[in-house]
Parts: structure tokens; C-alpha cells; sequence
């Protein structure tokens, strides 16, 4: 059973997904209690793996015992295995939340709704634990389609937005095609593991490289990278208030942590002392869209296009960690890919929250409200320390290691970069801060009623998350990297 | 320079791509019917597909299946089967965008009356 734990982690929310449609025809209430359940499951499933794989190592997971590189492998080494914590517990907080700001009326849409959120959960774990190029292809299509679905619920302008989305997805995955094909052709193999042995020493041929610069192109898009980022902000400011968090935290940050796996190989020692123009050109585009965003979060006056455009300028950070080809950076990184993801779900179930109970969605309509609501102010304060980066979030720590990356790599254009954007996040999370904190207002007083125990808990949650990755910030960043022990770095 | 017009003329596989890839993005970028749109973004997808399957393709090369248990086997003599079986999925997933975008398509034709980006944009104000 213990072996099989990877396999179940994906199968547990497919299979509810795919027996939804049937089970719950004409009994749509059954859908949230167990469309709840699936991602429940799929998280203690989850949560197992990561035990066993930080108690026994590494897990390399064989479909029906075919060996690669006939059969298809599914990597569960501990980096994959936490990251797949994340983003089940970050679902079911997700859907927790969805249920607490809905109408609790279901109608025609909610057994679709359930069904692709379910279909989007099982495509994140499976795109964390692929073991080759082309299954993460497809998990990253299941969903980035399920993305595109779930923004254009509402209808109406969000129509238009979801029909953006898809048009610049679609041309990222094909981008990234390109490039797995352009790596194929040149290696002959598909399988990360042995891509990581032939790679290296491939590094002079233009086919490596083409395949590189199409990959990035392609998980650019899908990261929302500062140049290609344009479908983003229409797409969250449109979709549902309980679905943005599930887009925000975690279908931008996927394609950011596969391409941390790729570029893995790349850091070996074998691939000589000077850093590869490919990390300078991560690190570039790093502080691009660092600065970039940070500034256009700044002249934003919505709240959810103010978040949005932060998570952009977060992006930035972590492919300046990793663009520092040195462990502190990656490990800075990859540490800080985890506590963006958690923050930009707490950032937009927070947006949602105002924007549901409060009909506030501009920082104006804040400064009018006068918003009471203790869990609401409480996620803020939390939350705003870790964009901002402050002791004791894991926001800190993992800027910190950023920042002691880029100066270790003698890079003090990537190190300032890091410190404007602090400065930057400064700047709009504080505009947010004083209106929701100085507030006066009638809207205030009336009070929307108490706040859901759903509600509760995910917030509560997310509040615990961000502080207890900043208080053990050494071992979790241990436990992340581990995987890259194996590279020598 | 003529080395590389000559290595790019030797692989006329690569120069449909190239062509296929850039008439896809120029259909999707320049047309204001959504459509149209999809038209260009399959034309992308289908190229990059037409690429994948083109790198397994082998002269004088028969289908991969052994019927002789004896004798020496020539790996010459038979093609790569696999970048055919990536295709293939790759296609599943080409058409299942396909059917979300044009679902979409359809959504937006039946709220805003028309498939054409600026009256959409327009009636949206």
C-alpha cells in the first residue's frame, strides 16, 4: 500500500472527478461534501508520501512495474513530495473557503465547477510528480484546461478573459512541445533522470539550447513572466472570488517549479565554473519582472489586480534565486516558490472575502468600508509582513537566502532588484494596510453577519502556514533540498 | 551562411515547420475573429506536432515489430516508435483544447452576438 502512495495521490481526485457528473446527476448537494472529501483525502495521501519519503528517501514510482525507459516513471523525491502537500492542503483550503463565500444553493454550474476543480487538483499533483517531459506536457495541459474553464464560470466579461488565457496558454504548451521535442531529438530520452546524466555534456548544441529558450518561452506564459503576462490580471480580477485563490497559488506557480527541475541538470558541476548564459538570462527576466510588477502593483487601485500584479513581481524573485546558479539561491528559490504560493492563495481568499461580504474591490471602496472583521484584518497584517518580507514569515527567510545568493554570486544588480521590490511591496501593501485599518464607515458597523467556520479555518490556516514556514525555515528548506543533493551542488 | 542555407535546405521537415509555425502565430495574432484565432492557434499546434513526428521519421525503415526470432537485428532497419505514440497524445490534447476554445467561442457568440474581438470589447465598454 505504502509503495502505491504516489500512484493514489493522483488517483483519489481523478476518479472522484470523472464519477462526479454521474453520481451527482440530480443530487447536486452531494458535490462540495465530496468534492471536500476527494481534496481531504488526497492531502492526508499526500502527507503519507511525504512522511515516508523523508523517513525512507526518495521514491521512484514504476506504472503497472514497467521499468523506464520503457514505462513511465513518477519521481517522488522530497522537494516533489512537499510540493504536493502544498498544493492538496492549499486545494482543500481552497474549496473550504469557495464553500464559505458561496450561496449555499447549488445550481446548474456547481456540478462542472466541482468537477473541474477536482480535474485541476489531480493535474497539479501530477505535474509535481512526473518523472519526464512529456507527462508533465499533459498534466500541465489538464490544468492549465481546467484553469481556462473555471475563469470563464461567471460569463459575461470573464468570457473574454478565459478566451485570452487560452490563446496565450495554448501557444505556451506549444512552445513547450517544441522544446521537449528539440530535447528528444537531440538526447534521445525524455526521462528527467537521464536527461540530468546527458544534458551536461551536450551543452554546446544548438538543439539544447533551442529546446531551453522553447521551454521558456512556454512555461514563461504560464508562469505569467513579466513580457507575457498580459492574460493574467484580466483573468483573476474576473474569475470567481473561490476560484482565484486555487488559480493564484498554484496553477502560475507549477510551471515555475518544472522549470526549477529543469534547469536542475543544468547546475551540476559538470557544466564548468562559469555561470551558463542561460541562468544570466533567468536572472535577468528575475529582475525584470520583479521591479516591473512591483511598479504596477503599485499604480493599481482594485485590490485583486493590485494582488495579481504582486504574484507577478513574486515570480521574478524566485527566478532571481534560481538564476544565481548557486545553492543559497536555489534553495532561496525553491523556499520562496512554496511561501508564494501559500501567500497568493491567502492575498486572493482575502480579496475574495472583502469582495463577497463587503462589495469591496477597490482600495476607495476599503478606505470606505471601515471592514471590522477580525479574521480579515488578522490575514492581512499576517500575510502583508510576508510579501513585505518581515521576521518571523517564511516571506523572510526565503528572501534572505535570495538576497545572500545573488551576493554570493557577486550579482548586485539581482540583489538590488530584490531590495526595490521589498520597497515596492512596502508601498502597496501599506496603501492597504491604513485603508483597511483607518477605515470609518457605516458599511462597517453593519455588520455581514458571523463570519462561516469554513471561513474560519481556511483563513486561520493559511495565517499558521505563513508563520509556521518562517519558524522552521531550516528544516524545511533541508527537506526541499534534498532532491538536489543528488546534482552536487 | 550558405552552410546554414544548406543545412536548413536539407531538412525540407524543418522548413514546413518553420512555415506552418509562423503562418499560425501570424493568423492568431493579426485576424479579430475569434475563430479565425483558433484557426492560427491550431496551425501552431498542428506545425509543432508535424515537427515531433518528422524527428522519428528514417529512410528505407519499416514498422517496429520483430516477426524472426533469429538472426541479427539491424536497428537501421526499423523506426523509433515512440515519437509516433507522443504524437498521438499530443493530438488528444490538441483536440481537447480545441473542443474547450471553441466551447468558449460559442459562450461568448451567445452573450455578446457576435464573434468578431472589437464589437466584443466595444459592447463591453
Amino acid at each position: 500500500m505504502i509503495e502505491h502512495l504516489p500512484a493514489l495521490v493522483l488517483l483519489v481526485p481523478l476518479a472522484a472527478a470523472i464519477t462526479m457528473p454521474i453520481a451527482a446527476h440530480g443530487r447536486r448537494h452531494i458535490c462540495r461534501p465530496v468534492t471536500l472529501l476527494a481534496a481531504g483525502t488526497m492531502t492526508v495521501l499526500s502527507a503519507a508520501s511525504l512522511w515516508s519519503v523523508a523517513a525512507h528517501g526518495e521514491v521512484r514510482y514504476s506504472f503497472s512495474g514497467w521499468m523506464p525507459p520503457i514505462g513511465i516513471e513518477w519521481l517522488a523525491d522530497s522537494m516533489a513530495a512537499t510540493m504536493v502537500t502544498a498544493a492538496s492542503a492549499l486545494g482543500t483550503l481552497c474549496l473550504l473557503f469557495a464553500r464559505g463565500i458561496g450561496d449555499q444553493q447549488p445550481d446548474r454550474t456547481t456540478v462542472p465547477y466541482h468537477t473541474i476543480v477536482l480535474l485541476l487538483i489531480a493535474g497539479l499533483a501530477g505535474a509535481i510528480y512526473a518523472g519526464d517531459l512529456f507527462n508533465i506536457f499533459v498534466f500541465l495541459e489538464v490544468v492549465s484546461l481546467s484553469a481556462y474553464a473555471l475563469v470563464a464560470v461567471p460569463g459575461g466579461r470573464a468570457l473574454v478573459s478565459a478566451f485570452r488565457y487560452l490563446i496565450m496558454g495554448a501557444l505556451g504548451t506549444a512552445f513547450y512541445l517544441l522544446g521537449v521535442t528539440y530535447f528528444y531529438a537531440a538526447t534521445g530520452t525524455l526521462n528527467i533522470a537521464d536527461l540530468a546524466q546527458r544534458v551536461p555534456g551536450l551543452l554546446d548544441s544548438k538543439a539544447v539550447l533551442g529546446g531551453l529558450v522553447f521551454m521558456f518561452i512556454g512555461l514563461g506564459i504560464k508562469m505569467a513572466l513579466m513580457p507575457l503576462h498580459g492574460w493574467l490580471p484580466d483573468a483573476y480580477s474576473d474569475a470567481p472570488a473561490g476560484a482565484v485563490p486555487l488559480l493564484a497559488g498554484l496553477v502560475t506557480k507549477i510551471a515555475l517549479l518544472v522549470w526549477i527541475r529543469i534547469l536542475f541538470w543544468l547546475m551540476g558541476p559538470e557544466s564548468g565554473d562559469e555561470p551558463l548564459t542561460v541562468f544570466t538570462l533567468v536572472s535577468a527576466f528575475g529582475v525584470l519582472a520583479s521591479v516591473a510588477g512591483g511598479c504596477l502593483a503599485l499604480g493599481q487601485s482594485e485590490l485583486k489586480r493590485m494582488f495579481a500584479y504582486g504574484g507577478i513581481s513574486h515570480v521574478g524573485l524566485v527566478l532571481i534565486g534560481i538564476g544565481q546558479a548557486n545553492f543559497t539561491g536555489l534553495s532561496g528559490g525553491v523556499y520562496y516558490l512554496l511561501n508564494d504560493a501559500v501567500m497568493q492563495c491567502a492575498l486572493f481568499v482575502l480579496a475574495g472575502f472583502l469582495a463577497t461580504r463587503y462589495g469591496v474591490s477597490t482600495l476607495k471602496d476599503l478606505g470606505k468600508a471601515g471592514v471590522r472583521n477580525p479574521w480579515a484584518i488578522a490575514t492581512l497584517v499576517t500575510v502583508g509582513l510576508g510579501m513585505i518580507g518581515l521576521p518571523p514569515t517564511g516571506g523572510f527567510f526565503g528572501k534572505l537566502r535570495i538576497l545572500l545568493g545573488a551576493l554570493e554570486a557577486d550579482n548586485y544588480l539581482a540583489a538590488a532588484a530584490v531590495v526595490v521590490t521589498t520597497l515596492l511591496t512596502l508601498g502597496y501593501i501599506a496603501q492597504v494596510f491604513e485603508k483597511l485599518l483607518r477605515g470609518r464607515g457605516a458599511a462597517g458597523r453593519r455588520s455581514p453577519g458571523e463570519t462561516p467556520a469554513t471561513l474560519r479555518v481556511s483563513m486561520a490556516t493559511l495565517i499558521a502556514a505563513v508563520l509556521g514556514l518562517g519558524i522552521w525555515n531550516d528544516q524545511i528548506v533541508r527537506l526541499l533540498m534534498d532532491s538536489v543533493a543528488a546534482i552536487g551542488l | 551562411m550558405t552552410e546554414a542555407l544548406e543545412a536548413a535546405l536539407s531538412r525540407p521537415n524543418l522548413i514546413a515547420f518553420v512555415l506552418l509555425l509562423l503562418w499560425g502565430l501570424y493568423i492568431t495574432i493579426t485576424h479579430h475573429n475569434l475563430v479565425k484565432k483558433l484557426i492560427g492557434l491550431y496551425l501552431v499546434q498542428t506545425s509543432v506536432i508535424f515537427f515531433l513526428v518528422t524527428t522519428g521519421a528514417k529512410d528505407g525503415a519499416t514498422v517496429p515489430v520483430i516477426l524472426e526470432q533469429a538472426g541479427e537485428f539491424s536497428a537501421d532497419l526499423y523506426v523509433n516508435p515512440l515519437p509516433q505514440v507522443l504524437t498521438l497524445t499530443a493530438i488528444v490534447v490538441q483536440i481537447a483544447t480545441l473542443g474547450v476554445s471553441l466551447g468558449l467561442a460559442a459562450r461568448i457568440y451567445r452573450a455578446f452576438g457576435t464573434l468578431d474581438e472589437d464589437e466584443v470589447l466595444e459592447k463591453l465598454g
